[in-house]
């Protein structure tokens, strides 16, 4: 093998080791309580958009809500 | 009506983050999903532990709190309110599934014989596998326990709001917190 492809290949593996060594760093995480723990995972989690647009439908589809007097005097 | 136009912002599975507008017909109505639909969404899927069950009761939840805001006095917060319809609509959920095998008839003392392994620090990489973890460790929890936890993740939620949530006093989830949380903490050092 040609020398210099291998010193190359030598330090693209190097690299690549150390990239992932620091994302392995960057995801350790200690939490000092469970309720610690449960704010950081609410945190990271999305509330798929597919809610919001069923939603809308939904409401779309509702009947108009009346006001008290109306439903009172059946107007 | 005056529509109210609110940003969605939705992160995929490799972490492109991307936005939509949502139009609300009810102003008032997009306000109130948009401060509380995280919050709410994420009770219920860590209640149900299905996430597509959690969407669906995310959407109930929010279609009940629709149609009965005209109804809601203030004599609570909004958020509450809210809580209080989720928490109804998922036991509700889990009543007529009867899918769980909770371990509700362990004795409590058996969250305070292991004090040791409960009180080191709850140590996780933060991946998704940090969130399997939580959904097995929680499963495993009493659902009075798991409800308490969730609650107190919470921070706008106050020990009295938690109390009337939960039909007690707040010494009595001060009390049942402290337990919780060391069967939280006993429970997930054994997903590792």
């Amino acid at each position: 093998m040609n020398p210099r492809k291998l010193q190359q290949s030598t330090r693209e593996e190097s690299v690549q080791e150390n990239q992932l060594a620091s994302e392995q760093k960057q995801v350790a995480r200690e939490f000092n309580s469970a309720e610690e723990m449960l704010r950081h995972d609410a945190s990271q989690t999305l509330v798929p958009p597919e809610i919001a647009a069923r939603l809308q439908e939904s409401i779309a589809k509702e009947p108009p809500q009346r006001n008290w007097w109306r439903r009172w005097f059946g107007s | 009506m005056a529509e109210v136009a609110c940003i969605e912002r939705t992160v995929d599975t490799e972490g492109t983050a991307t936005e939509s507008v949502v139009n609300w017909s009810s102003p008032e109505f997009g306000a109130l999903y948009e401060q509380h639909s995280r919050q709410i969404y994420y009770l219920a899927l860590r209640m149900l532990s299905d996430t597509a069950q959690a969407e669906d009761a995310t959407h109930d939840i929010f279609l009940k709190a629709f149609r009965g805001m005209k109804q809601f006095r203030g004599e609570s917060s909004q958020r509450t309110w809210l809580y209080r319809i989720a928490i109804n609509h998922c036991r509700n959920l889990l009543q007529s599934w009867h899918r769980r095998t909770m371990v509700t008839n362990v004795e409590e003392t058996v969250w305070d014989q292991t004090a040791s392994r409960c009180e080191s620090p709850l140590r996780a990489l933060e991946t998704a596998e940090l969130g399997e973890r939580i959904r097995k460790t929680l499963d495993r929890l009493p659902d009075e326990y798991r409800l308490l936890l969730l609650l107190v993740a919470d921070e706008e939620l106050s020990y009295d709001a938690m109390g009337e949530l939960t039909g007690q006093s707040a010494d009595a989830v001060r009390g049942k917190l402290h337990r919780a949380r060391k069967a939280f903490a006993l429970l997930f050092h054994q997903t590792e």
